[in-house]
């Protein structure tokens, strides 16, 4: 029962990131229709920079209470910015080029993101350790499993963020021009929706959101990786499986994916054998491909002759 | 006939041209619409009428000639600007944005006039709010002209044939047009929705002060309410006038209309 719980602690708090990652992924399907396999370097970054920022304003040893908040915002920006401008020179001159093109420039963006992130100018070979920003303790007991408060966090603002989102794209103004054009390109342009302002911002919030799950995966874990390790590849593959299984281009199935996947993963890795923690999650992507392609929520595409 | 519009120009078209390789589509095509204007393009299939809204709705750009709205050139701007400028249009194969709802797909399109961005929203400002609510009563008010209020909650692609149709011009109107361009509003409507078209339109262009221009196959219903019609031929003109000129244009009676006898009752059919 004690390792049931506690296993269900890490599995949401590791969902919950899959979650924010995934949510990145399916947005800018929705939109662009392509997968931006620099999206998992994007998510290693808001980790990195997170340290950063946290060296600069001197808080790696002991943080104010509003560090964590001014961290985070810090990181939501630099990485949108950072996504816009990636967009801007690397995706936009492709809009009407063949979809493998914008596929292949994804994957040059994500080395040059990895390798430039390993120049001691940037964040060096070094691995590091997150400095807590937070006052890490245990919260409370449940049937014998401590939680901590960090995983707490790490759910609570990870499902805040989600909350936001699904508002944003549900309720307002901005999402309904994003489902618009994810719907149809041509005809919003004609209804007055300026299309690549539109691209532009989603790829900015899927960015932020990456951001986001990247500060909170650094105080979760601790230990960041040096950028072109092998580790934040196989998270982002791992968000995007969620966001493959949850259908993609669905906001709502997204998250639910990242939840699933970080389930699957946690309890695996529990009861069955932790060395093959990966392999759980790309079986269950085989199975989900092989029933039902369009994702556990999505909707099959009927090819129009 | 009411040919009572002699006010400036809303839209010149001046020499369009645009070909496709070898294939002229559109050839030195130009048109004049007054405010208040009910203007209709004729042809036969592939006479480039849908090509010359594309030409006027940024679609394409046109190889040689000139678009303005009022005064402003329109030429190299894209779709979303010649949108803001006060050109909208509905396609000949309906294409809403079937995964929202009826009343999302004219809240959209009533996006290009708002003032508060993406600051506003997050914050939940009242300037927002006002406006996020003055968008949601004029779209209702829209969808109650066009009669489909009672399923504005309702997905857009589960509406029926006609509805989509009405839903497509509610949405165009949402944007605030001095142009709108129809391609085939009647098409595929019974008689009794063809009546209730032909009305709606007439009452829109006065009620909204649009220049419409509208591509119809439906010969009764646009001889019967343009007062002014420009017929096409491979991406020609061949005749443009009042109906009753066009009527009598041999080169429209050969080309288009086939022997007279088909023009008389082709016309019959479309006003009963």
């Amino acid at each position: 029962m004690t390792i049931f719980l506690q296993t269900f602690v890490n599995a949401l708090a590791l969902g919950s990131l899959y979650g924010l990652i995934a949510l990145g992924y399916t947005l800018v399907y929705g939109v662009l229709r392509f997968i931006n396999f620099a999206h998992s370097d994007i998510f290693m970054i808001g980790a990195w920079i997170s340290f950063t920022f946290t060296g600069w304003l001197g808080w790696s040893t002991g943080a104010p209470a509003y560090a964590l908040p001014v961290i985070l915002v810090l990181a939501m920006g630099f990485c949108a910015l950072l996504a816009v401008a990636i967009e801007q020179i690397a995706y936009k001159p492709l809009r009407k080029a063949p979809r493998l093109n914008v596929l292949i420039t994804a994957i040059g963006v994500s080395l040059f993101l990895q390798n430039t992130g390993v120049l001691k100018q940037v964040f060096g070979t070094q691995p590091q350790r997150m400095p807590s920003l937070v006052n890490d303790h245990v919260m409370f007991t449940l049937a014998g499993v401590g939680v901590q408060f960090v995983d707490v966090l790490v759910v609570l603002l990870a499902g805040a963020l989600m909350l936001l989102l699904q508002w944003m794209v549900f309720r307002t103004r901005l999402g309904r021009a994003m489902r618009a054009v994810s719907f149809d390109e041509r005809t919003a342009s004609l209804m007055g929706i300026n299309v690549n302002q539109v691209i532009s911002i989603t790829f900015g919030i899927g960015s932020a959101l990456a951001a986001a799950a990247g500060l909170l995966y650094a105080l979760k874990y601790g230990s960041l990786k040096q950028s072109a390790d092998a580790t934040w590849v196989l998270l982002g593959l791992k968000a995007f499986v969620a966001a493959v299984i949850g259908g993609i281009g669905n906001v709502r199935g997204a998250v639910a994916g990242g939840v699933l996947i970080g389930f699957l993963e946690m309890y695996g890795a529990a009861y069955l054998s932790p060395h093959l923690k990966d392999v759980y999650v790309f079986v269950v992507l085989i199975g989900v491909l092989l029933v039902k392609p369009s994702g556990l929520f999505g909707k099959a595409v009927v090819e129009k002759v | 006939m009411s040919t009572a519009v002699t006010s400036e120009p809303v839209l010149t078209a001046q020499h369009l041209s645009l070909a496709f390789g070898g294939l002229k589509a559109v050839a030195d095509f130009s048109l004049t619409l007054r405010a208040g204007a009910l203007a209709g393009l004729i042809g036969p299939n592939g006479a480039g009428k849908t090509t010359i809204f594309n030409l006027l709705t940024g679609v394409y750009q046109p190889d040689q000639g000139e678009i303005f709205l009022g005064k402003q050139r329109l030429n190299g701007l894209k779709p979303s600007a010649r949108a803001k400028a006060g050109m909208a249009r509905t396609f000949q194969n309906i294409r809403l944005f079937g995964e929202l709802s009826v009343l999302d797909n004219v809240r959209t399109a009533c996006g290009v006039r708002a003032k508060s961005g993406l600051v506003g929203a997050l914050l939940r400002t009242p300037g927002w709010r006002a406006e996020e609510r003055a968008i949601t009563e004029r779209s209702m008010d829209l969808l109650q002209t066009l009669g489909i209020a009672g399923r504005a909650h309702e997905q857009a692609k589960s509406l029926p044939y006609g509805d989509q149709r009405r839903l497509e011009i509610a949405r165009a109107l949402a944007t605030e047009p001095k142009v709108l361009l129809l391609d085939e509003p009647v098409a595929g409507m019974n008689t009794q929705e063809k009546h209730a078209m032909r009305s709606m339109i007439q009452q829109i262009r006065v009620d909204f002060e649009v220049a419409v221009l509208l591509i119809e196959h439906d010969m009764g219903l646009v001889m019967e309410i343009c007062d002014h019609i420009t017929v096409l031929d491979h991406g020609t003109t061949i005749a443009a006038g009042v109906a009753a000129d066009i009527q009598n244009d041999p080169a429209v009676i050969e080309a288009y209309l086939g022997a007279p006898d088909d023009a008389a009752s082709e016309g019959a059919d479309g006003v009963a």
